[in-house]
């Protein structure tokens, strides 16, 4: 490098750089990611007011597609329910992961294995995950694994098509997202507890504290940033369902499943309709940052209220 | 005395139960993998295959472009790798350690980003691909992943880099380093942790991706891995065994890759989840 670009000082432990060399480090990274990150936001916040099927003129028709969105589709405001529902149903996770997680560290000496096999389904691709619980759905004459196992069991009234069943396909697929998850909050928290000091619950067992009352004053108390982590995974886990709902059931049956990126996704390419579709992702997008906003007032709140 | 061994059988009930529901749909594939489509219908759910049907997995193996597919998978994959970790990087190092206006806000519009869902950029991703005519090119999955990896990877990298000392710069520049060479020769030999964190976190997220690819490619020999998997499902309805064969194949990669790095892999999931 020519040393006239070279100006560089250090004063208080920070480099003072010429403008080019900063623009060497700085632009191409931030023009990438202004680029391919917020200006297609930005577009899609424009497609979201004209009308256009991809070919042919896009026609400028102002608001109007937040307004038939809100006011007539009879999909929109079931999906985001269904969305903030699946959020819900993932926090259950972190209580169950955090019971596990204590038991996991009391109870057993060498705990690498169960951790792993725990861990296992978070690294496997959703394709693979969807089509497996796919498969074991299926009908038992097609081979699926939890109707044969009903019949086995004498339990044959209960079996049915669990994808196909408008009252049971979304509980089917939390499930699927509970079993590839759980093992990510396990983890987490198994973390957080072997991190709490064993002084602590030396202190704590002289004062008679042991047990479930140990876990009940320390290491709850103490978990709690570990908490908060996994609440924020969890709540968010309800976006990552996008592909695994894309693969498992495509939103059917009759919609049951449909979530609001779902909506967004088959309104846009299966449709066409490309300047609702895009109404849906700058809602969808807006849904996201307001979601951030509102977890961590809460957290903010929570923390407040504990001290 | 007695209570405590109860607790202790319950405890290791409760943990026993969540080992068979997380291991035993992926036990069953692998023995499903090996029926036949008559052993699979018959109901015998937990039986071992009578005869094991190696015939799936070459079946899945040669009408299934398989090594095409783990080829496109780990170019795809690495060239994200490379180009998320020079970019972000280099950023990282310019917010942390250099001294200028904007750092800050730099930084926060990085932060944005790992609030926005990759779905809602499919759109005008595909229009904007479409004008450079690269849709139906690798080009098309690897602009939005690396865009994609990007935020967590700032986030990951400068709250490393914040923390090492400047005596490290300081030294370098007495015998007359350049910046570039602080950098690449420097800081980055010492950022190994962190990137490692990075890395995981990316290549996990990237090998797995299906949307994307199945949105942006059409051409079946640029599919990656997910993406192949599930066109061959979707060919292959009735064949059951070969459908098994390939999912297992489509798991191998990540979980070979899990069983050697296991340590690693679950240490930068923990670092990542903990910092995002």
């Amino acid at each position: 490098m020519a040393p006239s670009v070279w100006e560089g000082k250090l004063v208080n432990g920070v480099l003072k750089v010429g403008k080019w060399t900063l623009a060497v480090f700085v632009l191409p990274c931030l023009l990438f990611y202004l680029a391919f990150v917020f200006a297609p936001i930005m577009v899609s916040v424009y497609y979201s007011l004209v009308e256009w099927a991809g070919m042919g003129d896009q026609v400028f028709v102002g608001l109007n597609n937040y307004k038939v969105l809100f006011t007539q589709d009879p999909i929109f405001w079931p999906s985001v329910l269904r969305t903030l529902y699946i959020s819900l149903a993932s926090l259950l996770q972190v209580p169950i992961a955090i019971v596990v997680a204590i038991l996991v560290s009391r109870y057993v000496r060498r705990p690498n294995f169960l951790i792993s096999s725990y861990f296992l389904p978070v690294i496997l691709s959703v394709v693979v995950i969807g089509q497996l619980w796919k498969s074991i759905y299926n009908p038992a004459s097609l081979g699926g694994m939890l109707n044969q196992m009903l019949i086995k069991f004498g339990l044959e009234s209960w079996t049915k098509t669990w994808l196909g069943d408008t009252d049971w396909a979304i509980f089917a697929l939390c499930f699927v997202i509970f079993w590839q998850y759980i093992g990510y909050h396990v983890l987490i928290q198994f973390t957080g507890v072997q991190n709490i000091s064993s002084d602590i619950y030396e202190a704590a067992s002289i004062d008679g504290a042991e047990g479930f009352k140990a876990d009940r004053y320390i290491t709850l108390p103490l978990l709690s940033p570990v908490i908060k982590i996994s609440v924020v995974l969890a709540a968010i886990g309800s976006l990552k369902a996008f592909d695994l709902i894309v693969v498992m059931t495509g939103g059917g049956p009759a919609n049951t499943t449909e979530v609001i990126s779902t909506h967004m996704y088959y309104m846009t390419f299966n449709s066409f309709k490309y300047g609702y579709g895009s109404a849906i992702s700058t809602f969808l997008v807006a849904f996201c940052l307001v979601m951030t906003v509102l977890l961590n007032l809460a957290f903010k709140r929570a923390e407040e209220a504990a001290s | 005395m007695d209570f405590r061994i109860a607790r202790r059988a319950g405890a290791w009930i409760f943990m026993s139960i969540l080992v068979v529901t997380q291991l035993y749909p992926l036990v069953w594939l692998l023995l499903y993998s090996f029926k036949t489509s008559s052993e699979i219908v018959s109901g015998q759910f937990f039986a071992l295959p009578k005869r094991f049907m190696w015939e799936n997995y070459v079946d899945a193996f040669t009408s299934g472009n398989y090594l095409k597919y783990i080829g496109n998978s780990i170019w795809v994959t690495g060239i994200t790798l490379v180009l998320t970790l020079v970019l972000s990087g280099m950023v990282s190092y310019a917010i942390t350690r250099f001294k200028w206006r904007y750092g800050n806000i730099v930084m926060l519009v990085f932060l944005v980003g790992i609030m926005i869902p990759i779905q809602s950029t499919l759109l005008p991703l595909m229009v904007i691909f479409k004008n450079m005519s690269i849709l139906n090119t690798h080009a098309a999955i690897i602009i939005p992943y690396v865009a994609f990896s990007i935020p967590l990877a700032v986030f990951i990298l400068s709250g490393f880099l914040r923390g090492i000392p400047h005596e490290i710069e300081e030294s370098a520049m007495i015998d007359g380093a350049s910046i570039y060479r602080i950098f690449f020769s420097i800081v980055l030999p010492i950022t190994v942790p962190p990137i490692m964190t990075v890395t995981i976190l990316t290549f996990i997220s990237i090998w797995n991706e299906y949307i994307i690819a199945a949105t942006f490619l059409s051409a079946d020999s640029l599919k990656t891995l997910p993406f192949g998997v599930n066109s061959f499902v979707g060919q292959y309805t009735a064949n059951y065994g070969s459908i098994g064969a390939y999912l297992v194949l489509g798991a191998l990669p990540v979980i070979t890759f899990y069983f050697i790095l296991s340590d690693k892999i679950t240490k930068g999931m923990v670092a990542g989840a903990v910092k995002g």
